[in-house]
């Protein structure tokens, strides 16, 4: 019974990411109705990468840069909190903590309507720059909370070493903690980039093209010229996209896992 | 000891400002603009006009808000308990797989890790009334004569959409709940197995009660996650047919793309009062464990 319960539980997972697959390889992406059959082809694939004027790879690209910069400046910027949070004694640190919990809810469309006068503004709109700053304010919340748990997991006794040899806090949190904690940090990296790569309403309102608009968005947008949707290109894109996005998921599973076990549970 | 750390309590918070400062600049700062800015009349190219509260009046006025407000409702009821369900199986199932155990946890978080815009366009196909995976399935066991319209209708695309966003968000649920499982002692389960308890008692007598505070964690989390919801719904049915998808998000985006920042800002305002609360409830809550523990 469990064993039918696994096929099962498999089946409704892996599903539509194989339809996508299968039909990303097919000539006619209407393969299932009798009026058609299924012809294997590379060409939605050859015609995703390499015709430019669909500008998957610049989206692609854009999706990369942008997430990456918010990733790695967000754990950055969320170590050191952390570090504060898991070591210092500082009076309300605990409700920094609930209130970066609280901060993750909000609903993003009260934010982004503000964001787009402001990125207007600064003349930033259509630019790397209107979703990194918010995609790092973004990724911070989850961020603090898992890094705060991993840090505090850390045995005090080699800070007060690196303290009685004469570091001060910042090279404490340099040279003691961030090494020991670097697998950790990494996955925390690869969440939060994650979660920036999968974003969808800032890029959406914040980008007008292909010089800054993320995939999620430029797949969710994908059109034919005649107002007929291009399925095989679409499903070409999705997998070119995700297949990455899956290969990571089953090499970090484990710390996938762990990361997100804490940064929901712990609470 | 406790005196290095405690000597410089001030410069201690310096630790805290570049994680204060994006906070507040791009997080709290943009919601109390949309605070004020729901006090105005605020139209692309035309004079911003002060109102004080009636776009909060018209939007109580506004059927279209209401709609919206229900589609919300019905789809945190429906969509919630759904998911809490297939995620309890999910991570029933996990907890009891020895084998391919790696392989199998990764399978059930790839739904997770898509962007689901993307996975919603997939979703978009397999709903096609006339060459999708679904109507093809269902036709093939016989269940149906007639393909289905699944996005065309108000029904079909309510439970369109409550699938394709129980598939994404299951696998969340199910680590949650797993963690929870994996914290009760085997011994407890051998224990009832001895005294005679068949899976299901001691599901309900053991499981269950100590999951419990897991389960109340992963129901709020869901709920305001829920309540949010944007991008499958976008993707698979832009809000239609007819409004009738149109959650509060796709409601005040509305108002957004066509330039009326006042409106849509009220609107946002008032989702994001009920989400607050719900937060606030959420954070009293998982306090309270902190505290047993």
């Amino acid at each position: 019974m469990i064993a039918a319960g696994v096929v099962l539980m498999l089946s409704f997972c892996l599903a539509p990411f194989f339809f996508m697959i299968v039909t990303s390889l097919s000539k006619n992406p209407e393969f299932l109705s009798p009026a058609a059959d299924y012809q294997f082809t590379l060409q939605n694939y050859s015609s995703v990468i390499f015709k430019e004027s669909l500008h998957f790879i610049d989206y692609l690209r854009n999706s990369i840069i942008v997430s990456g910069v918010a990733a790695v400046a967000g754990v950055l910027t969320a170590s050191i909190a952390a570090f504060a949070i898991a070591r210092f004694e500082l009076p309300g640190k605990m409700l920094v903590l609930f209130f970066a919990l609280a901060v993750s809810m909000f609903p993003q469309i009260s934010i982004v309507g503000y964001l787009f006068k402001f990125m207007t503004w600064m003349g930033w709109i259509n630019s790397y720059f209107a979703l990194i700053f918010p995609y790092v304010a973004w990724v911070l919340p989850l961020s603090l909370w898992i890094l705060t748990s991993y840090f505090s997991q850390i045995p005090k006794e080699l800070d007060r070493a690196a303290y009685v040899d004469g570091c001060s806090r910042l090279k404490v949190l340099t040279r003691v903690i961030m090494p020991v904690a670097m697998p950790a940090i990494l996955s925390t990296v690869l969440l939060a980039f994650i979660f920036a790569f999968n974003e969808f309403m800032f890029a959406l309102i914040l980008t007008s093209d292909h010089h800054a608009r993320t995939v999620p968005v430029g797949i969710a947008l994908f059109q034919g010229l005649h107002g007929e949707i291009p399925w095989g290109d679409i499903m070409a894109a999705s997998a070119v996209t995700t297949l990455p996005v899956v290969i990571l998921t089953i090499i970090f599973q484990r710390r996938i896992i762990a990361g997100l076990t804490r940064g929901a549970v712990k609470g | 000891m406790n005196r290095i750390f405690s000597k410089d309590i001030l410069r201690s918070y310096f630790f805290l400002l570049p994680f204060a400062v994006f906070i507040i600049a791009f997080i709290l700062i943009p919601v109390v603009g949309a605070v004020i800015n729901s006090l105005y009349k605020d139209v692309t190219f035309r004079e911003r006009e002060f109102l004080l509260f009636d776009n909060y009046i018209s939007l109580f006025k506004d059927s279209g808000f209401w709609q919206s407000l229900r589609f919300s409702m019905l789809f945190i009821l429906v969509s919630v308990p759904f998911e809490l369900i297939l995620g309890l199986i999910f991570a029933l199932l996990l907890n009891q797989i020895r084998r391919f155990r790696g392989l199998i946890w990764a399978a059930v978080l790839i739904p997770w890790a898509i962007p689901s815009a993307i996975s919603a366009r997939t979703w978009e196909l397999i709903y096609n009334y006339n060459y999708g995976l679904a109507n093809y399935l269902l036709s093939g066991i016989g269940i149906t004569g007639e393909p289905i319209n699944w996005l065309g209708t108000n029904v079909g695309a309510f439970i369109s959409v409550v699938i394709a966003d129980a598939w994404k968000t299951a696998p969340f649920i199910t680590i949650i709940l797993l963690a929870g499982l994996q914290g009760i002692p085997e011994n407890l389960h051998r224990q009832s197995r001895v005294d005679g308890a068949n899976f299901l008692q001691g599901f309900q007598k053991i499981t269950l009660p100590l999951l419990k505070p897991v389960i109340v964690v992963a129901l709020l989390f869901r709920t305001i996650d829920a309540l949010r919801v944007f991008d499958v719904i976008y993707v698979l049915t832009g809000g239609g047919p007819g409004g009738a998808t149109t959650s509060l998000s796709i409601f005040g985006y509305n108002y957004y793309i066509n330039g009326d920042f006042g409106y849509g800002s009220t609107i946002s305002v008032v989702l994001f009062a009920v989400a607050f609360g719900l937060s606030i409830l959420y954070v009293k809550l998982s306090r309270f464990e902190a505290g047993l523990r």
